[in-house]
């Protein structure tokens, strides 16, 4: 915190400063990375077409000024409400949402309308539609977030109604009697009115902000050093209260929805809270342990998440490519068709990997933009992921320091697992691919959180109120 | 705070270096491996992007070809003589494949490093990529007299050819065959349905006899134990052997007799030149030569003629052809006239003939002369190398001398097919090997035979599944064989 001078020590003498230079809003940075956003979807989408038939794909003028008019509003709304925000978040989402919309088309459209490949049965002909409709939706409720939220530390005040909507949202598709629906084995999803939602992409949210306020309130009674053993600081007991509680969560989470990578999200997410909040490198190893033993347990007890430290491990013994890890393998010869350069969009057979619209969207990218392409798409998180990381340093109120953190690691923990999934690096889990793959939850979740980590950087780069010099005897003392 | 958010940073630095580092090894280093895993149908799917090269045969026909077709796969192979080649051109099928489809593959397919400044050039020139053409070193007129033998004579067996100077192979026909053309369908159930249909033919038509099934050799083997006997300088053809009518053979109770109890030659006195019993194929004599030289002497000589080698290619795949130790002294008796434990490929059987016609000099078999380029420019061309050198040349025209008068001779064992070309001289030794538990099953018929017509010559190796009498199944088979090669080829 005090790690950001300010200009205010200067003037106690009363003597007027000259101008200091104010943090510009770089609202113009943001407007060229747009554009530029925009050209590469454009590109991307009429190189589709042109993969395909050899021909512009219809459509292309209401899909690109469709896009450009959801991140001009975009645009126009930060420039109103949060104007001083980092000027790369909103283009780097966008940019990897009209990528997502983009390769949905081209998968939706494989074996349609003449287009070469097969039909993907489990993506219907409107797919790509309905991604652009719930990208609007996912911009609307970005710009609700920063209308609402005008201060982050308003949010610090609803800190366990937060973290008490999270642990609902994460226990509705567990809840007996509800229409739930099982995807790969884990209970995930819930219907409502006919569409499903994903409420764990909601949920997260809650919870990153129920952790940072919890924290910045119990932050000091947790540091309190306890024994010190091998070097490390062990926390007392009584402290490990609320780690073991969302450990106990998320384990219930493994066990009654069988999603190994959303309990391992929400272990995340904790523990580096808890760190930042706490510095305690104990809280690491705890942390870290805790979800290793619950893991292994897990596999040994639930066939599900077993068979998939099988398939990790040996997804080309015996049979195991043309029955369980048919999807992996898929996947990863998709990759491998790929290769360097790619096929091209259009050019690739990304229809054989089953469901690629979903977790495995990577591996299409990966087949028809090569390994350049899929570089630069785990580039354009790491740099969401790095811009978060710079608002949680930059930033000075400790709520929001630890809720930028948080929020950034958990983006790079999901990237991580589920990137890390389908190429084979970590066993696979069903979570989903941050703004690329097919879905609504995940989505509009991903957006809110961008509108959050926009709000946390224009606090963060928001100039101090100018003293009012004018006024002679008044001193305008910065408080935060 | 702000040390620990700078830490998280490092280890979020960390899982995103992990996942670059796993995708480059993925996509740049394990994707070839990758592309090779069995059952990765965007690997198969990927060579029927573009057109796969031609196979052909050395004097221009086209075997093997790829027609444009619409759909996922832009091209579809296409096999214009069928069964015929079959066994030399194998399938190219949607997950598989076999013969040369399969050896050749990386050129045929284009994907050859050989070919990999071509494809650069065509990229960038934006011409489509095209495979290479194998031509092959087959004489379409010797394999359609070879195919069209085996068909008319309806049983199962296969013929070989070979240049005796060169080691090309001239002819490879085996039947029962089957139809490329119905595994090249891109319909992956109807693939499947033919597939099945062919893997459950009692007749085994995948199986190329050519290559990949072995027979006894039968009084073929004479060949080698000949060879082996007048390699040790001893004996010639005009040696006296003891060729009794029957001979029980040592610790057994198996009497060996000659072919239907006849005595050898015309001495009288139960001794016979080797050369005599040679030509009429007296099992009696050959069995004490055999017993007289030994098991060891004899697998010597046989493996230098290319007998147990697991690992000859031309470049299909052979099986080899195996002669076993046999100590005991009955046994070195049966092996040294084909029967007992002895196998052959009917390649092994031309390739008998080969060495005898070179002169005692054994050339490496081949099937592919020359690789061409989409842009006509010659990739790779082949060179006759010698395999081996199993007998010198003065044995080579001792054992020539006495397959001579196998078929001159009016009482060797191939008379009939004397003078069945005109101008040519056929020299050959028949084989009738017995088979099947206790030899209840119907004798096989083998010839193995060369010829010359002063320009060309040829070696011919046939087996006959069940033809009974050599001379008879096996040897007119060689003849029209010989006679499109060298009167017409």
């Amino acid at each position: 915190m005090s790690s950001v001078a300010t200009s205010d020590d200067s003037t106690l003498g009363g003597v007027p400063e000259p101008q200091v230079a104010m943090p510009r809003g770089r609202r113009r940075t943001e407007i060229l990375m747009l554009v530029f956003s925009v050209l590469l979807v454009a590109f991307a989408y009429v190189n589709v077409g042109l993969g395909f038939k050899g021909t512009v794909p219809p459509g292309v003028v209401e899909y690109i000024v469709g896009f450009m008019v959801l991140l001009a509003i975009g645009h126009v709304a930060v420039r109103w409400l949060a104007p001083y925000a980092d000027p790369l978040l909103l283009p780097l989402a966008a940019t990897l949402n009209g990528l997502g919309i983009v390769m949905i088309y081209r998968l939706q459209e494989s074996g349609r309308n003449g287009n070469p490949g097969q039909v993907i049965s489990t993506l219907t002909s409107s797919a790509a539609t309905l991604q652009v409709l719930y990208s609007a939706v996912g911009f609307a409720c970005f710009i609700g977030v920063l209308f609402f939220v005008r201060e982050t530390r308003t949010l610090q005040r609803y800190t366990y109604i937060f973290g008490l909507v999270g642990i609902i949202l994460l226990a509705l598709p567990a809840v007996p009697g509800l229409p739930n629906t099982e995807v790969l084995g884990a209970k995930i999803q819930i219907s409502v009115g006919g569409f499903s939602l994903q409420p764990e992409e909601f949920a997260k949210l809650a919870l990153a902000i129920s952790f940072a306020g919890y924290l910045v309130a119990k932050r000091d009674v947790l540091a309190l050093a306890g024994r010190r053993v091998l070097g490390i600081d062990l926390p007392r007991a009584r402290d490990l209260g609320p780690v073991l509680i969302v450990w106990a969560v998320s384990l219930l989470v493994l066990v009654f929805e069988s999603d190994i990578g959303t309990s391992a999200l929400f272990m995340g997410l904790f523990v580096a809270t808890l760190y930042i909040a706490t510095q305690r490198t104990s809280w690491l190893l705890i942390g870290f342990l805790l979800f290793v033993v619950g893991a292994f347990a897990a596999s040994r007890l639930f066939a599900h998440v077993g068979e998939r430290f099988t398939i990790w491990l040996h997804p080309f013994s015996g049979n195991e490519p043309f029955g369980n890890a048919y999807q992996l393998v898929q996947g990863l010869y998709g990759m491998a068709s790929g290769g360097i350069l790619g096929k091209g969009l259009g050019a690739g057979q990304p229809y054989l990997t089953p469901l690629v619209q979903s977790d495995f969207i990577t591996t299409a990218f990966g087949e028809e933009l090569g390994l350049t392409g899929l570089m630069a798409i785990l580039l354009l998180y790491g740099l969401i992921v790095q811009r978060g990381l710079a608002t949680s340093l930059a930033v000075k109120d400790p709520f929001a320091k630890i809720l930028a953190g948080g929020l950034a690691f958990m983006l790079a923990l999901q990237v991580f697992v589920i990137v890390g999934g389908v190429t084979r690096l970590i066993p696979l889990t069903g979570i989903t691919t941050p703004f690329l793959a097919q879905g609504g939850s995940s989505l509009i979740g991903s957006w809110m959180m961008i509108g959050l980590l926009m709000r946390l950087s224009d606090t963060a780069r928001r100039p101090p109120p100018q003293p009012i010099q004018d006024e002679g005897m008044t001193q305008v003392v910065n408080l935060s | 705070m702000n040390r620990a958010v700078r830490r998280i940073s490092i280890a979020v630095l960390i899982m995103f270096v992990l996942l670059l580092a796993n995708v480059n090894y993925l996509q740049a280093f394990e994707a070839n491996s990758l592309s090779d895993k069995p059952g990765n149908s965007r690997a198969f799917a990927a060579q029927y992007q573009y057109q796969r090269g031609e196979i052909t045969t050395s004097d221009g026909v086209v075997i093997a070809k790829s027609k444009a077709v619409g759909g996922i796969y832009k091209y579809q192979r296409v096999y214009p003589y069928a069964e015929e080649y079959a066994p030399v051109t194998g399938y190219d099928a949607l997950y598989g494949a076999s013969g040369i489809e399969k050896t050749e593959n990386s050129v045929l397919a284009g994907n050859s490093s050989q070919l990999a400044v071509r494809n650069v050039i065509d990229m960038i020139t934006n011409k489509p990529r095209k495979g290479a053409t194998v031509q092959l070193t087959i004489n379409s007129k010797a394999q359609n007299a070879a195919w069209g033998a085996l068909k008319s004579l309806g049983k199962s067996g296969a013929v070989v050819a070979l240049d005796p100077s060169t080691g090309k192979v001239l002819a490879l026909a085996s039947y029962p065959s089957f139809d490329p053309n119905q595994l090249a369908v891109l319909d992956g159930t109807q693939l499947n349905k033919n597939d099945q249909a062919l893997l459950k033919d009692p007749n085994q038509p995948l199986l190329n006899r050519a290559t990949s099934a072995t027979y006894p050799p039968g009084s073929t083997f004479k060949i080698v134990t000949s060879s082996a006997l007048f390699s040790q300088g001893q004996a010639s053809p005009s040696t006296l052997v003891d060729a009794p009518t029957s001979l029980t053979l040592p610790q057994s109770s198996t009497k060996l007799i000659n072919n239907n109890g006849e005595a050898c030659g015309t001495l009288g006195n139960g001794k016979a030149t080797i050369d005599t019993a040679f030509t009429e194929s007296c099992n009696t004599a050959f069995a004490n030569i055999g017993m007289q030289l030994g098991s060891a002497a004899l697998k010597s000589q046989a493996e230098k003629y290319g007998f147990n080698d697991p690992n000859l290619t031309i470049p299909l795949p052979v099986v080899a052809s195996r002669f076993p130790l046999e100590p005991a002294l009955s046994f070195a008796a049966m092996s040294a006239i084909g029967q007992k434990d002895d196998t052959v490929t009917p390649l092994q059987e031309a390739m008998l003939s080969a060495t005898i016609a070179d002169s005692g000099k054994l050339m490496h078999p081949y099937m592919v002369q020359q690789v061409q380029a989409a842009d006509l420019s010659i990739v790779d061309s082949a060179s006759p190398t010698v395999l081996n050198v199993p007998v010198s040349t003065s044995v080579a025209g001792q054992v020539k001398t006495m397959m001579l008068h196998v078929v001159s001779q009016p009482d060797g064992t191939a008379n009939a097919i004397n003078n069945a070309i005109p101008g040519v001289q056929i020299a050959g030794k028949t084989g009738t090997a017995q088979n099947g538990v206790n030899n209840s099953g119907l004798n096989d018929a083998v010839f193995t035979c060369f010829a010359s017509n002063g320009n060309r010559s040829m070696a011919v190796g046939v087996i006959i599944q069940g033809g009974g009498y050599g001379a008879a199944a096996a040897a007119p088979i060689a003849v029209s064989v010989l006679k499109a090669y060298l009167e017409n080829g």
